[in-house]
């Protein structure tokens, strides 16, 4: 090696993931964003001076992607021919995926190759790069364990690839196949770049999870996210710098209230600027307690943010609406209406009541103070 | 607001003309007129003065226009808080309104100021008085009626009740209640139906749908994906077995094994001939050894034989003759035996006929005595027939029929009878001679005794000596001819009888009786001498003759004889046992000599036989050493050829393993190349249907599918809480507006309760908040809406609730008067006059206008009487 070696490190692309779950519009778009998302990375690689892209699994969703998906992801990461990409099988795309590795094989790029088997491979004179492919979805054991063993030349630079948990915190909980946490020690690495979680973490100074390029969950509440990693040499502590590369932000606003707060100004407060917001998943956990009228102003405001972004929900499970009688002044000061509200606010909080029916109660009235704020009163 | 006065010109009937009701007073006034006599005019009219503007003909104007045409023109004057005003509409031609102030005589206002100033008495407007309270003929306040006039009532009820209780608006929630309530319905409408289901197309239902869809789809997709993961598990499995089956060096495994197994076959069946043929070469040489030896052993035997058999020859002829002596011992025997039977038979026969010719004398000596027994009682028993002949022969001449000596006897008693009856009817004749000429009368020759009795029957003639003869003749009283039946009958049988008179018939009788006896004696007799009769007693005789032929001389003691004869008898039985037992004997020598002959021949032929198979006694050592020699020399190879068999046996290998090592073996290539191709046709077969279903990627379809249901899952619990919470939110503002109405609403009860309980006990009344009339009655627990009521309820029950806003506005400081135009059409006569002391009760501060036809009844209501009178409208 000449001096520095300095790559990229991703993972858990899921190309061809779907979306079910959202907006059918919506969809699409971040279909191509997880798609794209090689293209940013290689942006990201020659902007850093990276010439090799390290994946470390879960580049596809399925075992079993659209030939469309595969080809078009080998053809976007060959038309970036200056830089080489390693793809290593996760448990979304494991070994036992033939079809889609047999496929890749057949139509491999020049500047590609799979790490689909546990053996050394030379990423340039002086760095080997030792992967563990996930040989199923559950392989059942520590698959970097061989590493310890992996002979390789004296000097040169021992990078692992690996997918997996190192803790019961993988993303498809229940793993008993865990990652030991001090592989790159017990190995002699001088980098293990690992993939599987999508939030990027710091195991160790040598071991990172580089978290998903492009977030497909509210759960990390943290941008698509990369890794350069720049190594001086030989047990060199690397030098590592986490980089941006979402096209979507997935942004989960977290609203804890105390009663009387001005509901929709904190969410203004919060909300991303406008340019960022088509590309803006938002996810409002409301939690606490709200007067009512805050309230309905918070839902009201939420509701007239909502175009701006690519997707924005409103979770106020938590949210406990407070009640005074005050409140209920704005719905009515007397007559039926307040007669009914005050109905409903008494079953709000009858203990005798079922939860189920309490809740009822408590949106019910929640709604009838946003009807009546459309029926102002004379 | 009172009215005072009502005043009309050209309206219906009143063409050309007019008529004014005056004085119309507080309290009740009472307008009672036949129909056609114009009150409903009136009412009409005074209606469309305050509800009909002056600019338009509505059907209610044109109805007031007489059919000749002309200007409807109508005033009242009434009194306000304000004043006196006199109101004027005239319609059509030369329409105008004009308010005047009667005080003044000032034009308070005119056209639509007036109507202005008029519709602000009616409805109560801005601190103006309220309206009035109108119950038409017929219309019970509750039926549809024109929307405007119903408006404009509502309008005054509502102001009544408002200015009592605080708007409705207020109370209800008014229109924003409304529109909340429209809002949540509408948004309620947008999911469920009025039921409660998820409404068809709407939102919550194609949730449900999608979610259903979704379920489907993610199910359907699933199976897929399960299925091309099973395809792609199924062709890993095939490739790793077919990547097995083709290593180079397990196809040469199987190939050597098969080679070597090839081999192995081969020299195991090469062997296999060989020992085949050693053991064929064997079998020849030891059944020739086999056979050498069967002949000497047999040969040896037959020596062996013929010397057992000449032993047994000589004990079979010694045997033989000792049979022979047996035999003839035992024939000597036999004829002494028989010799002393026949000396015995001879002696028997002599004595048998000794013993029978002594028995065959004495029997024929009883017989002869016998013979003369019986002649002797064949003389007695003839003696007693002839005896018997002669008795029988008697009795008969003598014997009398027994009846015909009754019928006899019957008659003589009938005759004696019937004469006796005569006698005693017959004259009687008797005479008492004077003296001396006693029996100087004969009848029939006998003189007639002094005082003797005579009765007289038929012709008597006395002889009376000295006189003549006197004849009298009886006349028979029973008729003659009686008399001579029973003579003739008497005859009759005395002839059958044979006899001259009873009595003799009655000897003869008693004779034939005497010697019936004496038969019946000498029949015993004879039956004791001949039981048999006597021609049995003579064939007796006749045999007994035919025996005596035996010589009756012949003397001996039979008994003696007998004896003699019983010892020979004894003597011939003993000498025939004796020959009986000497008998077996006999036979048993003839039997054994039979038997011992027997013995003797067949062991001379055996010896025979024997004797010819062994040859001349001189060549037999000789033989018996040629055939010992010819078996020591089949021998030898014998032994030979076992050993190299046994050798043979000892190396063979197993050919039938060799034969199944091939087979395996062999069959493991094939089944090999088989399995290659299986695999391969397998492989493509998994590669089509894998690659179907990647390129329709199903996987991530599935994945899809599952969060789109997730999503629609979320939008269905959304929506069912959404429906939930409209439902709750609708249900909490229906209870409380109507909670509300009940409290708008109490006021008018208030004042209603006490009228309603003049008529109807324990009645409540529901009001509609929209037209705020009642709604419906509740009796007894029963809800009635109002239009089921009767007709006469409906009526009073409006009258009522007018009386009860008049009321309301009375006690606010609006007095309205309540006209009533026939409304009690429907109501009995007992009811009226409860409606009558509503009214009156009603009447202290109210005024009351009602226009009735039924004179009769409302005599009874008492009030202001108001009187027509013609008007002119001034100029």
């Amino acid at each position: 090696m000449h001096g520095m070696f300095r790559f990229l490190h991703s993972s858990d692309l899921h190309i061809g993931k779907r979306f079910g779950n959202l907006p059918e519009d919506l969809r699409g778009r971040l279909r191509e964003a997880r798609h794209t998302a090689l293209d940013r990375l290689a942006e990201r690689a020659r902007a850093h001076g990276a010439a090799t892209l390290l994946l470390a699994g879960d580049t596809f969703d399925t075992e079993t992607p659209t030939p469309a998906i595969l080809r078009q992801a080998l053809a976007a990461m060959a038309s970036h021919d200056a830089l080489r990409w390693i793809i290593l099988p996760g448990n979304h795309d494991s070994l036992v995926a033939d079809e889609l590795w047999d496929e890749a094989r057949r139509a491999l790029p020049a500047n590609v190759t799979l790490a689909i088997e546990a053996t050394p491979i030379v990423l340039e004179a002086g760095v080997v790069l030792l992967p563990a492919p996930c040989t199923t979805r559950r392989p059942g054991r520590d698959l970097t364990e061989w590493m310890d063993q992996a002979a390789t030349t004296e000097g040169d630079l021992r990078i692992g690839l690996a997918h997996g948990a190192i803790q019961s915190f993988s993303e498809d909980n229940g793993a008993c196949d865990v990652i030991a946490p001090d592989r790159a020690e017990r190995a002699g690495l001088d980098y293990l770049a690992l993939g599987d979680w999508h939030g990027q973490l710091r195991v160790g100074e040598k071991t990172w999870y580089s978290g998903a390029p492009e977030p497909d969950r509210f759960k990390h509440g943290k941008p698509g996210q990369a890794l350069i990693v720049s190594i001086g040499g030989r047990g060199a502590t690397p030098e590592v710098q986490p980089i941006e590369t979402g096209a979507f932000d997935w942004k989960t606003l977290a609203l804890d209230f105390l009663g009387e707060e001005d509901a929709p100004a904190l969410l203004q407060a919060l909300l991303p600027p406008p340019v960022r917001r088509r590309q803006t998943l938002l996810h409002i956990v409301a939690s606490g307690r709200l007067k009512i009228a805050p309230r309905a102003a918070l839902a009201a405001a939420v509701k007239a943010v909502e175009p701006d972004f690519a997707h924005a929900a409103l979770d106020e499970e938590a949210l406990a609406t407070v009640c005074e009688s005050a409140d209920l002044d704005l719905i009515d000061r007397s007559g039926a209406l307040r007669q009914a509200a005050d109905a409903l606010l008494a079953e709000s909080v009858d203990a005798s009541l079922p939860l189920g029916e309490r809740e009822i109660a408590r949106d019910a009235l929640a709604r009838l103070f946003a009807f009546c704020e459309a029926t102002p009163q004379s | 607001m009172k009215l005072t006065a009502l005043r009309l010109h050209n309206v219906r009937r009143f063409a050309g003309r007019g008529v004014a009701i005056e004085n119309i007073r507080e309290g009740v006034n009472v307008l009672c007129a036949v129909n056609e006599f114009g009150k409903s005019t009136c009412f009409d009219s005074l209606h469309a003065l305050f509800f009909q503007p002056h600019t338009g003909t509505p059907s209610a104007v044109q109805a007031l226009r007489p059919y000749s045409g002309g200007n409807p023109l109508i005033e009242a004057d009434v009194v306000t808080a304000n004043g006196q005003f006199r109101l004027a509409k005239q319609f059509y031609g030369g329409r105008r309104a004009s308010v005047t102030d009667l005080a003044s005589g000032r034009l308070v206002a005119q056209a639509d100021e007036a109507e202005r100033f008029i519709a602000d008495l009616v409805h109560g407007g801005a601190g103006g008085p309220a309206g009035l309270l109108w119950v038409r003929q017929g219309v019970t306040g509750v039926e549809r009626r024109s929307r405007g006039e119903e408006e404009g009532e509502k309008r005054a009820r509502e102001s009544v009740l408002s200015s009592v209780q605080g708007e409705v608006e207020a109370l209800t929630g008014g229109r924003r209640m409304a529109d909340v309530i429209a809002t949540c319905e509408e948004e309620l409408s947008r999911f469920v139906t009025p039921t409660g289901r998820p409404k068809a197309g709407g939102p919550y239902a194609l949730a449900l749908d999608e979610r259903d869809r979704l379920t489907e789809e993610a199910r359907r997709l699933e199976g897929d994906v399960d299925n091309l993961h099973d395809a792609l598990e199924e062709r890993r499995k095939a490739r790793a077995r077919l990547a097995e089956i083709e290593k180079p060096e397990e196809e040469a495994a199987r190939r050597r094994a098969a080679e070597a197994a090839q081999k192995a076959f081969e020299a195991a069946k090469a062997h296999g001939e060989a020992l085949q043929l050693a053991e064929a070469e064997a079998k020849l040489v030891r059944t020739r050894y086999e056979t050498a030896r069967t002949t000497l052993e047999n040969y040896r035997a037959l020596l062996a034989r013929g010397a057992q058999l000449r032993e047994r020859h000589a004990r079979a002829l010694a045997a033989r003759d000792d049979a022979l002596d047996r035999q003839r011992r035992a024939i000597a025997e036999g004829e002494t035996a028989l010799n002393a039977i026949e000396a015995a038979e001879a002696d028997e026969r002599e004595t048998r006929e000794l013993f029978l010719r002594l028995e065959r004398a004495m029997r024929a000596r009883d017989a002869a005595a016998r013979l003369s027994n019986l002649k002797e009682g064949l003389e007695k028993a003839e003696d007693a027939r002839n005896e018997i002949e002669a008795a029988e022969a008697a009795l008969r001449a003598r014997a009398l029929p027994e009846e015909a000596l009754q019928a006899l006897e019957r008659a003589e008693m009938e005759i004696a009878a019937l004469r006796a009856a005569e006698t005693a009817q017959a004259p009687t004749l008797r005479i008492d001679y004077d003296a001396g000429v006693a029996g100087a009368i004969a009848i029939d020759g006998a003189p007639l005794a002094d005082g003797e009795e005579r009765a007289l029957a038929g012709v008597t003639t006395l002889r009376i000596s000295g006189v003549g003869a006197l004849t009298i003749t009886a006349k028979r009283s029973i008729g003659e001819d009686k008399f001579s039946a029973l003579e003739k009958k008497r005859r009759t049988l005395l002839e059958k009888l044979g006899v001259e008179s009873l009595a003799q018939a009655r000897q003869s009788d008693a004779q034939a009786k005497a010697k019936k006896s004496e038969l019946e004696l000498a029949r015993q007799r004879f039956l004791l001498l001949a039981p048999k009769g006597v021609e049995a007693l003579r064939d007796e005789i006749a045999r007994a003759e035919n025996q005596e032929a035996e010589d009756l001389e012949l003397k001996g003691d039979p008994i003696d004889a007998r004896r003699a004869h019983e010892a020979a008898e004894q003597n011939l039985t003993q000498r025939r046992n004796d020959a009986r037992a000497i008998r077996p004997a006999r036979e048993q020598a003839d039997q054994a000599l039979v038997e011992a002959e027997k013995a003797l021949s067949a062991v001379a032929s055996e010896v025979e036989g024997v004797e010819a198979q062994l040859g001349p006694e001189a060549d037999r050592a000789s033989r018996d050493a040629a055939l010992a020699q010819e078996m020591a020399q089949a021998q030898a190879p014998l032994v030979d050829a076992e050993a190299k068999l046994a050798a043979l046996r000892l190396i063979a290998p197993d050919l039938d393993n060799a034969q199944a090592t091939l087979a395996r073996t062999r069959s493991a290539m094939e089944a090999a190349s088989k399995e290659a191709a299986r695999l391969r046709e397998q492989l493509a077969d998994l590669n089509g249907r894998i690659r179907t279903r990647s390129d329709d990627a199903i996987e991530e379809q599935w994945r899809e599918a599952v969060e789109a249901r997730e999503a629609a899952e979320a939008n269905v619990a959304r929506f069912k809480r959404e429906a939930a919470l409209l439902t709750r939110l609708r249900d909490a503002l229906n209870t409380a507006r109507s909670a509300a109405r009940d409290h708008y609403f109490e006021p008018v009860m208030r004042e209603l309760r006490p009228l309603l309980g003049l008529l109807f006990e324990e009645a409540t009344v529901v009001f509609d908040d929209q037209s705020l009339l009642p709604q419906s009655v509740q009796r007894n627990g029963q809800v009635e809406e109002i239009e089921r009521l009767s007709g006469g309820m409906r009526e009073q029950l409006a009258v009522l609730t007018r009386l009860a806003f008049a009321k309301l506005l009375a006690r606010d400081g609006r007095p309205a008067p309540v006209i009533l135009d026939d409304a009690l059409v429907y109501s009995d006569d007992d009811r009226i006059e409860k409606m009558f002391d509503a009214l009156h009760r009603q009447s202290r501060d109210q005024q009351i206008i009602v226009f009735s036809c039924r004179q009769r009844a409302f005599a009874q209501l008492g009030g202001n009487i108001l009187q027509m009178t013609d008007w002119t409208p001034q100029a």
